[in-house]
């Protein structure tokens, strides 16, 4: 395999996606390229096994775009994706989602699991997720962390997986998705629309997801899923299908979808790609703001930190909750996977201003005030990514002013840490407390 | 036994390559020197303040050795005298247009430069024109309180230089081909021996105007209060050549 071919090839699918597939303009810039957001972030998560909420106005391609996304990567005809989506409503049930009794064998009196399509295939969508009512969001909520599916005491683990739920804007039907889910998604993004001269071309093309039908291929899938064989040998027979799905693909469409073990390939590679020492900085700078509360030893969401604390002029004044421990782990993993992407050797401080409001959007509750002083504000991105992309500039600025006070900082502390006779630097940002609560805890 | 029990299990070893490791959350900034960022604008304001103070000790040097008991009498030797050291100084400084008007307001308004001794500073103003890179200079001076004397000496040909506010006695003198342009009103002996060039004043001008000019051309947007002794020139006083013409007596007020 030539250096580089894998990107490449993942770039062939995103172009190919964006010039036949979902039309969409770019709306986000990283390393002097122009993107669309949702197509690849969507990538990413496909890539990065990752979870991805997809925001948007009915009918602007949300779920169409995760549909092509996925067919694309783990090589799935689309029909079997169709069959395999959970819609979220009111009425879903547990043996809709995840499994149900083999009713034959019940009635036998033996107890068997067969396993929904949506449980076992790596790709897996949710559809309206926030329709879904949230006492039986939480049923989805060990599957879609770990990949674990559970029912009438069976269990299955799918080692390779990946999650994109969409959501419309807040209406009548819709249930907020509870905080635990919303954390569990790596990213949000918005599907946006197209604009009208795009918007007019959709509507004159024919459909155009036939490209990525196979009828033969789709009954062989689900004949394979639906079969009484167990999970870990089914996995197999279904990858050899994919395959051939993907070989058909490459032959009528001239791009080559991602085989089981190029995927592999290609996450060892971004795994191994690591931050530099501006981005690993910066990313700490942003989560001390994200976190750090003077008075309260942290950001918790029941307490409200004082007026007049020193640290006002940060972020962490301006929200209320903290910033979880998912939040640094999809920063890091889609960064690693832009920078891959981009082939660059490290992750730098852009591939992480590039990402982080896409996985900070959804987490952050800011303050009342805030939201009520913004809201107005121009701008071309949804509110909550709207503030999360004004929060990551911000700290950016500040971090332009103190990179290096701070990295010295950071520097000291490893020395400290290691057992140097040495004072902890000073400095106004909460990481520097950060440190010497470190270094504290280390000392005593 | 606790410790050798822990020792054993390797449950707490910071250093040791088995068990567990207490990780530092720093490690891989261990390496990281800091070198001190110098943000652009600290940079220029940085070097702004070096040339000043090139610029500032010239000037003292100047009144060292020119105006010693802080007195400079205006003399045809000290002139010429004093304008060759402030041309010493000022050729071995690397500065710009901008630096010579902040040098005016230096003059004035900070306590580096404690004493403004208007023919000694105007001279040596006279001498960073014209030995700067630029060929248009503007002196924005009208905030200046003090009128200096001498501006302009020896402007040479190819340099244009504008100040404006109002300028002093002796304006312009020497002049050697320049165009010099004051905004306002300038005073008695502008323009003396000048040889060539122009000067215009927008606003009036004093007694003894072009005393012994050879060459050149003085225009003048107010009113003349004296014409001086020309041996050669043009004097236009708005618009109207009043040099050569109708003779008008020297130093006449009128």
């Amino acid at each position: 395999m030539k250096k580089n071919a894998y990107q490449k090839q993942v770039m062939e699918i995103y172009e190919f996606i964006n010039e036949h597939l979902y039309f969409n303009r770019p709306d986000v810039e990283a390393k002097g390229e122009r993107y669309n957001s949702a197509t690849l972030l969507s990538l990413l998560t496909g890539l990065q096994k990752g979870k991805e909420l997809i925001i948007g106005e009915p009918g602007l391609g949300k779920t169409t775009s995760a549909e092509f996304v996925c067919s694309l990567i783990y090589q799935f005809p689309l029909g079997v994706i169709w069959g395999s989506e959970v819609s979220g409503h009111p009425e879903q049930t547990e043996e809709k989602i995840v499994g149900r009794p083999d009713l034959g064998k019940l009635n036998r009196g033996e107890e068997d699991v067969v396993w929904s399509n949506f449980s076992q295939i790596p790709v897996k969508i949710v559809d309206e997720i926030n329709r879904l009512p949230e006492t039986k969001q939480s049923m989805i909520l060990d599957g879609v962390d770990r990949g674990n599916w559970e029912y009438l005491n069976e269990m299955i683990i799918n080692e390779e997986y990946c999650l994109f739920a969409t959501a419309n804007y807040q209406d009548g039907g819709t249930n907020t998705i509870i905080a635990p889910l919303v954390d569990r998604f790596d990213v949000m993004v918005e599907s946006r629309y197209p604009g009208a001269n795009l918007s007019f071309l959709i509507g004159k093309a024919n459909r155009k997801d036939h490209v990525l039908r196979h009828t033969r291929y789709e009954k062989e899938l689900h004949r394979i899923l639906s079969s009484k064989a167990p999970y870990e040998k089914k996995i197999p027979k279904v990858e050899e299908v994919c395959n051939a799905f993907g070989e058909y693909v490459y032959e009528t469409l001239g791009i080559k979808p991602l085989q089981k073990g190029e995927r592999d390939q290609m996450r060892a590679e971004m795994d191994e790609i690591e931050f530099d020492l501006d981005a690993s900085a910066f990313t700490r700078m942003l989560l001390a703001e994200l976190s750090f509360c003077e008075r309260y030893g942290q950001k918790r969401s029941l307490e409200n930190c004082e007026e007049g604390c020193h640290y006002t002029g940060y972020l962490c004044h301006e929200i209320k909750n903290c910033a979880s421990n998912r939040l640094p782990t999809s920063v890091k993993q889609y960064a690693q996977a832009l920078a891959w992407l981009l082939e660059d050797s490290k992750v730098d401080i852009e591939h992480v201003k590039m990402v982080f409001p896409y996985a900070l959007a959804h987490r952050i509750q800011w303050k009342d005030e805030i939201l009520s002083q913004k809201e107005r504000s121009k701008r071309d991105d949804p509110f909550p990514i709207f503030l999360a992309k004004e929060a990551v500039r911000t700290v950016s600025q500040r971090y332009r002013e103190q990179s290096e006070h701070l990295k010295d900082a950071l520097g000291v502390g490893s020395k400290i840490f290691q057992g140097g006779t040495l004072e902890p630097l000073e400095g106004d940002h909460p990481l520097y407390a950060e440190i010497k609560k470190d270094l504290d805890t280390r000392r005593t | 036994m606790k410790t050798s029990l822990s020792q054993k299990k390797g449950l707490i070893n910071s250093t040791g390559k088995e068990g567990w490791v207490i990780r530092n959350p720093f490690e891989e900034f261990k390496t990281f020197t800091f070198q001190k960022a110098d943000i652009p604008l600290d940079q220029i304001i940085q070097s702004a303040e070096v040339v000043m103070d090139q610029i500032r000790r010239g000037y003292e040097k100047l009144l060292e050795e020119e105006a010693k008991e802080l007195v400079w009498m205006v003399q045809y030797n000290t002139i010429i005298k004093a304008y060759e050291v402030a041309e010493n100084h000022v050729r071995e400084i690397d500065y710009s247009a901008e630096d010579i008007e902040d040098f005016c307001f230096a003059l004035e308004n900070t306590q580096k430069i404690p004493y403004l001794i208007p023919g000694p500073a105007g001279l040596y103003i006279s001498a960073l024109c014209n030995y700067a890179k630029e060929e248009e200079i503007l002196l924005k001076l009208s905030e200046l309180k003090t009128e200096i004397n001498l501006i302009g000496f020896r402007l040479p040909k190819g340099k244009r230089l504008v100040i404006e506010g109002d300028a002093g006695d002796f304006t312009g003198i020497g002049l050697e081909g320049g165009e010099l342009v004051v905004e306002g009103n300038t005073k008695n002996w502008t323009g003396a021996g000048m040889r060539s060039g122009k000067i215009l004043v927008k606003k009036n001008i004093g007694l003894h105007t072009g005393e012994w000019m050879m060459g050149g051309e003085i225009y003048v947007g107010g009113r003349i209060r004296g014409l001086g002794n020309i041996v050669e020139g043009k004097v236009f006083e708005r618009d109207k050549l009043v040099y050569p013409g109708k003779a008008r007596h020297p130093n006449l007020y009128y």
